[in-house]
């Protein structure tokens, strides 16, 4: 499996919970604090390392605010 | 024409700028603040004004200069900063000079919060600030509406030389949907004897909403009436979706009505003949039509992101000559369209409920 991350821009995020919902690892959570505009937004878990990078979360983002990362593509 | 996929408060403020929007003036507040963004961008870019004021009182202030300049004109907030502005709107509407703004609704009272409500019903549609009026209210459901509306806005405006708002919420104005933009040409706008164009070889004109003494007020109080009996002669609309052998009709508008459909086609599906009544106008409110729907049916379920607002008019409307039932949700918190078709399930099958 490739190894993946996710770079959120959390000023474009007005946390409507989509990228949550389509992990399939269940990785992107919604955070604890909130953001410039006063949304919570979503953010990546991933301790172990889980990430494929299969960009799911970045095209179900009606804000374009995730860019995501693969490695040895 | 082409679709393409905006965001809610962008696709307004565009709509604006297609109907010829010369000025805006604004503060920023979530969930509207795209709105202005864009403006910032756009209206700068196309030699139009756009300025963003210390408060919400100073943008309607300005909005009112504007406007007695004869020009195009808008704001746009959300609700405490709609409260804000409620004295500048009952002199715009005194004075009677045309005007839009644009109310995108978030949970409240107070402060509240960013998410999508519709608490500020009565205030919109009942006057909001002092004195003896109402504005025309108009209240999108999707994104297409949203910029329709906003077009119509202007144009009623100019024709009762009147204040018209857009009761969008939250929803409306965080989602992105694709839309079709229409191409305007220069907007058709009636003459304006009345505005300050500068007093040069003619008569001076006055605006104000000062009229010291009882008589000449009550005359523009009269006239002020006039003109909402005709707007309420001319100016009503609504939606219907599944009227047809319904014998539970849902009352519901905005982000509250599209939820509403989802329920009722899940409803139909399941057999429970249900309809959807949708004002469009909250101001005029469509009194007569709603009546008219609920002669031929059992139940009416108002469904409203708030305590309970929209649900007076109906009682009004219908004389309470049938079950009223209503769900609503309060402080930004929006049910699925599950929750409603549960409340629909209710009314359909008296032993799983109350009635």
């Amino acid at each position: 499996m490739a190894k993946g991350t996710i770079l959120i821009d959390e000023d474009r995020c007005k946390g409507c919970e989509l990228c949550t919902t389509v992990c399939p690892f269940g990785l992107v959570h919604i955070a604890n604090h909130f953001n410039a505009k006063g949304y919570r937004p979503s953010t990546l878990v991933d301790p172990e390392g889980k990430c494929t990078g299969c960009t799911l979360c970045a095209r179900i983002c009606p804000d374009v605010a995730i860019t995501v990362y693969r490695e040895g593509v | 024409m082409a679709k393409i996929l905006m965001k809610g408060n962008e696709a307004i403020a565009e709509a604006a700028i297609r109907a010829g929007c010369q000025a805006y003036f604004g503060y920023p507040i979530t969930p509207q603040t795209e709105l202005l963004e864009y403006m910032s961008r756009r209206m700068v870019e196309l030699g139009r004004v756009f300025l963003q004021a210390e408060s919400e009182l100073s943008a309607i202030n300005m909005v009112y200069g504007a406007a007695c300049a004869g020009a195009r004109v808008m704001t746009s907030t959300s609700s405490p900063g709609f409260s804000l502005m409620q004295e500048g709107i009952s002199y715009i509407v005194c004075s009677e000079v045309p005007a839009v703004v644009i109310n995108v609704m978030r949970g409240g009272p107070g402060l509240g919060n960013i998410q999508p409500a519709q608490g500020d019903y009565f205030q919109m549609t009942k006057g909001g600030g002092h004195g003896d009026y109402n504005v025309i209210v108009l209240a999108p459901t999707t994104l297409q509406e949203a910029i329709d509306l906003t077009i119509l806005a202007f144009d009623l405006a100019d024709k009762y030389r009147s204040l018209v708002t857009i009761i969008a919420d939250g929803m409306i104005g965080q989602i992105m949907e694709p839309v079709e933009l229409p191409e305007i040409e220069p907007p058709q706008r009636p003459e304006q004897p009345w505005a300050l164009t500068g007093a040069k070889g003619r008569e001076k004109n006055i605006i104000t909403s000062l009229y010291l003494g009882g008589l000449p007020l009550e005359k523009v109080n009269l006239r002020l009436q006039e003109t909402l009996e005709e707007i309420k002669g001319n100016e009503v609309r609504y939606a219907e979706y599944m009227l047809e052998g319904a014998e539970i009709v849902v009352v519901a508008y905005g982000t509250a009505g599209r939820i509403a459909q989802t329920a009722i086609k899940e409803a139909r599906e399941e057999g429970i003949p249900a309809g959807l009544f949708r004002p469009i106008t909250m101001f005029p409110f469509p009194y007569d039509r709603l009546d008219e729907v609920a002669k031929g049916v059992e139940h009416l379920l108002v469904f409203e992101l708030n305590a309970g607002q929209m649900l007076e008019d109906v009682h009004l409307a219908t004389r309470d000559r049938l079950p009223i039932h209503f769900y609503g949700k309060m402080g930004g918190v929006v049910p699925s369209p599950a929750e409603v078709l549960a409340e629909i399930e209710k009314i359909a099958s008296p032993q799983r409920g109350e009635r």
